[in-house]
């Protein structure tokens, strides 16, 4: 359990990143989300556990800095812990292939709800443009930071969780 | 009188022989002679002294690279240590720059007071175009107030914490702000995107709008005070069919280079929503 702990400044040290470096680096109006590929690499991460915890904090970090309102940054890394922690059940032999797809997919929907959510609050976003010109290039920055993030997570992983790896 | 015996009688002739030998040596009259000897002894010597000195040099050459090797391994870290302080120092400087002329504007505008306050980041939504601030309400930095930059508007303050302040951008797609045409008496409005693009709207049909005009704030709706530069239209986009005419409008602002702003502190915001008509039940 103690282990757990150490998301907390795994997810402030993201959050800053992600802020500072990482939403400057824009492809058409794209970015990437270092933090929803964390808590995918830590899900898809074979015995390892607490994904949801990652997901909680980062949501939270990510809500109180970001204009946009609380539900929207939340949920979709909920989604992801949950989309990564089922998915390692039955793919766990091929965790890459595994983090490809739950990140596709998170990104997918993490954009989908903020669209709505931000549509719901009276902006005026369409659909076609933002999948177009922020969900692909996000996407495609995602997979660009992919592998970088699930290998240094799999050396966090294996160095927090030495005894349940090596059990 | 002691006769002088034949043995001293030899001593003093071969000093004299020998001292001959010298003067004659000294005066250059065996030259010939003594090259002819010495030659074979000099020649050995050298052959000798250049052996000797590349078995010392076999010896100590290894040492004197080794020694070398380090000399330059600390100059390498040297030279990198003071390209590291280049750096730094031309990063100060262009901080300053941008500082210098962050006072320069506040200096041409006395009525205002302003917080300088660095951008030390940005909305984690790609959605959104928002930068965060420095500096925050311990600073006297309040909800609503606008924030410039030397170049033009940037924005208004959204969030605030005791150390940091989150600014909507005039790029973002929830941004509207009531400018005026410089040269003429119109107002119009101007609305963020999603894409970054900013597009002037709410202007009439019958207004000959051209490319180059430039864009103040207008003061109206009490959020941003007046006169302040906006951009300029770059393109028109001009539909018969359509009740207004909009353009696409080039920032003064570069958003994507945004460093340092001004913070408008005694700017009063004026919450006007109290009159705005709501439709009855």
């Amino acid at each position: 359990m103690f282990v757990q702990f150490i998301s907390i400044p795994i997810m402030l040290l993201l959050s800053v990143l992600q802020m500072t470096a990482i939403s400057r680096v824009t492809l058409i109006n794209g970015s990437a989300d270092i933090i929803l590929i964390a808590i995918a690499a830590w899900g898809i991460r074979e015995k390892s556990s607490g994904a949801y915890l990652w997901a909680l904090i980062g949501g939270l970090l990510v809500s109180f800095a970001s204009a946009v309102p609380f539900p929207a940054p939340l949920l979709p890394y909920l989604v992801t812990a949950l989309l990564a922690r089922s998915i390692q059940s039955r793919l766990w032999q091929s965790p890459i292939l595994s983090m490809i797809g739950v990140v596709t997919v998170s990104t997918i929907f993490q954009h989908l709800f903020s669209i709505l959510v931000l549509q719901f609050g009276g902006l005026e976003i369409g659909f076609i443009e933002s999948l177009s010109s922020v969900t692909m290039p996000s996407l495609l920055l995602n997979f660009l930071f992919l592998f970088p993030v699930f290998f240094l997570i799999n050396d966090l992983a294996r160095w927090v969780l030495r005894e349940e790896v090596y059990d | 009188m002691r006769s002088v015996s034949s043995r001293t009688l030899r001593n003093v002739v071969v000093v004299l022989f020998l001292a001959g030998v010298i003067l004659l040596a000294l005066s250059g009259f065996l030259r010939s002679f003594l090259g002819i000897v010495m030659d074979p002894f000099v020649a050995t010597q050298r052959w000798l002294s250049q052996r000797a000195m590349a078995v010392y040099d076999f010896f100590t050459l290894p040492r004197d690279v080794t020694e070398l090797l380090q000399r330059n391994a600390q100059l390498e870290d040297e030279v990198s240590g003071l390209q590291s302080q280049v750096i730094q120092l031309q990063e100060q400087l262009r901080e300053a720059e941008v500082l210098y002329s962050l006072l320069d504007f506040a200096r041409a505008r006395p009525q205002d007071e302003y917080i300088a306050a660095a951008v030390i980041g940005r909305d984690p939504s790609p959605f959104l175009h928002y930068i965060i601030l420095d500096h925050g309400s311990d600073d006297g930095i309040r909800h609503g107030m606008p924030v410039v930059t030397q170049q033009g508007l940037v924005g208004r303050v959204d969030a605030v914490t005791a150390s940091a302040a989150r600014v909507q951008l005039i790029t973002d797609p929830g941004s509207v702000v009531n400018v005026r045409l410089q040269n003429r008496s119109e107002d119009a409005q101007i609305t963020g995107s999603l894409n970054g693009e900013i597009h002037l709207e709410m202007v009439a049909q019958n207004i000959n709008l051209e490319p180059g005009e430039i864009l103040l704030t207008s003061g109206l709706g009490g959020n941003f005070p007046a006169d302040v530069l906006v951009g300029q239209v770059q393109e028109i986009e001009t539909t018969e069919t359509e009740l207004f005419q909009t353009a696409l409008i080039q920032p003064a602002v570069d958003f994507d280079a945004l460093r340092a702003v001004l913070v408008i502190a005694n700017f009063q915001t004026i919450n006007i929503n109290p009159l705005v008509p709501t439709p009855l039940p």
